[in-house]
């Protein structure tokens, strides 16, 4: 099975890995940014309509108040940004293959990069998106504490879940078209099944055994080291800990299912 | 040991595919083992396969349609895997397959021929140095800030195939995009690919047409129901060919 190609001396595999990574990624950005005239606004509207909507419906008619989780609008961006890029990432994924299929048809790259590279250009998205949350933090007064540094575990750990997610999810859809609504419905329902609209310690007082459900939803972790930034009492170091197992099991299954699946997908489109 | 940048090892490869696209697959599948049996829905396009080429060889491949001749070149072009057997291939290898499939519609004639020519290994200053060169060929200079969907088709192959004839691989890869363009592109085309012959570059050539055959290939792979049939001189081959389907 082995087809060593030496490249000009010039790369190393790695080298020409992330060149070609970065070559990718850089051309998604650029052609969502050069065909639409407001380009960046788009990015960040999805997730500024969401949390407008949340933030009405639970502050201004339900009067939530929980303490601790105030100002609301900071602490619901927290989460809902990261999950914009997690939704954007593996909903793409579904696509991954069936978008750059003459591309995988006349040139040969490590496949791995067409899931990737969606990751990273997602996950770049999503870190250009984050002065919007300063602007809210700075105008609602919120506190940022230095827990702050957690951000970049916390970025770690997304990455490295969106990436084994979309690895899973971006050959199988190849073979079972259904599997991109099922996508759909499944992100759908993590939306609400992970700490975004409410905290990581709403799961406790609903039991303990929830707790240790919730733990198990990688996401949940992720989230929970976001809002450290602003909302230190919002870590909660059992759920991540098992997210970050969790994150790193779904990076090794992905792995194991794309390669397996590789010689079938090239064959397939 | 010696220098083997340019040359081709293919032994014993295979490759099945499926009969029928339609037909259902299982999950269970996928994680089955290579060696499994082959389904009754498949078959193999390519098998018991083996040839080595040498450096600066220029190869022919005959074979009726659907014989395997673009499977062969794929595997060669390392964009399929074999199920059996190895496809060894020593250096880059600058496919003109499907060219302008890397090209993104929305991007200048500029950003296409960096992203592509990036996409195939080269790094930004030897594009930058070899820029002018394909721009000239592709005859485009006044596009250059242009969309490329806003190309003509004729305009798009050109820009492509501008591109990926400039790559500087020791190994190049041809199946049929000559047979798009005019007349005059077609015979700059041909042109080039002599040049590259000339400067000891490995050819790999599939083609109906006779003629072009002759024209750049020494040594022919005839292949036919997915086997190795002949491998010997073009010429042989190719009266061989003619003999088997009753062409004079």
């Amino acid at each position: 099975m082995s087809n060593s190609a030496l490249e000009r001396p010039a790369w190393s595999p790695a080298a020409r890995y992330r060149h070609t990574l970065w070559l990718l990624t850089r051309r998604d950005l650029r052609v969502r940014y050069s065909t639409s005239a407001l380009g960046y606004f788009w990015s960040i509207l999805d997730p500024l309509v969401m949390a407008a909507i949340y933030w009405f419906v639970f502050t201004q008619i339900f009067n939530r108040s929980v303490e601790g989780e105030d100002p609301y609008i900071v602490f619901m961006l927290l989460a809902l940004l990261p999950w914009t890029w997690f939704n954007g990432a593996i909903s793409d994924s579904t696509r991954a293959f069936t978008r750059g299929a003459k591309l995988i048809r006349s040139t040969k790259i490590p496949r791995t990069i067409w899931v990737a590279s969606i990751v990273c250009s997602k996950g770049i998205e999503f870190v250009a998106s984050l002065p919007v949350l300063a602007i809210f933090a700075i105008a609602t007064g919120a506190q940022l504490h230095w827990e702050a540094v957690y951000f970049l575990l916390a970025l770690a750990m997304q990455f490295v879940l969106t990436l084994g997610v979309g690895l899973i999810v971006a050959p199988l859809v190849v073979f079972f078209r259904d599997l991109e609504r099922a996508v759909k419905l499944v992100l759908r329902f993590l939306f609400y099944a992970s700490p975004i609209i409410y905290g990581v310690s709403a799961y406790a007082k609903v039991g303990q055994e929830f707790h240790l459900v919730a733990a198990f939803n990688p996401l949940s972790g992720i989230f929970s080291l976001y809002r450290g930034a602003f909302f230190p009492d919002q870590l909660d170091w059992f759920t991540i800990a098992i997210g970050a197992v969790m994150s790193v099991l779904f990076f090794v299954l992905g792995l194991y299912v794309f390669k397996r699946s590789e010689r079938a997908v090239l064959k397939e489109i | 040991m010696a220098d083997l940048t340019g040359g081709i090892t293919v032994s014993d490869a295979g490759i099945r595919f499926r009969r029928n696209r339609r037909s259902r697959r299982n999950f269970k599948d996928l994680f089955a083992g290579r060696k499994r049996r082959t389904l009754a829905s498949e078959f193999w396009a390519l098998r018991n396969v083996s040839f080595t080429v040498k450096p600066g060889e220029a190869i022919g491949v005959v074979g009726r349609n659907g014989q395997g001749k673009s499977t062969l070149l794929k595997l060669v072009a390392g964009v399929i895997l074999a199920d059996e057997g190895t496809v060894d291939v020593h250096g880059g290898v600058a496919p003109l397959i499907e060219i302008t499939g890397g090209f993104v519609d929305d991007l200048t004639v500029r950003d296409n021929v960096y992203l592509t020519a990036g996409l195939h290994g080269m790094k930004k200053h030897e594009i930058a140095a070899r820029f002018d060169e394909i721009v000239a060929f592709a005859e485009v200079g006044d596009f250059l800030d242009t969309p490329y969907k806003h190309l003509s088709s004729g305009m798009k192959v050109r820009v492509a195939f501008a591109v990926v004839s400039r790559l500087e691989e020791p190994i190049i890869l041809v199946d049929e995009v000559l047979a798009v363009g005019d007349k005059a592109f077609k015979e700059k085309c041909y042109r080039r690919i002599e040049e590259l012959l000339a400067g000891g570059r490995t050819l790999f050539f599939v083609s109906h047409n006779e003629k072009d055959l002759r024209r750049f290939c020494t040594r022919g792979i005839y292949l036919d129901k997915g086997k190795l049939v002949l491998d010997a001189p073009i010429a042989q081959v190719l009266s061989k060919y003619n003999n088997d389907y009753g062409i004079s």
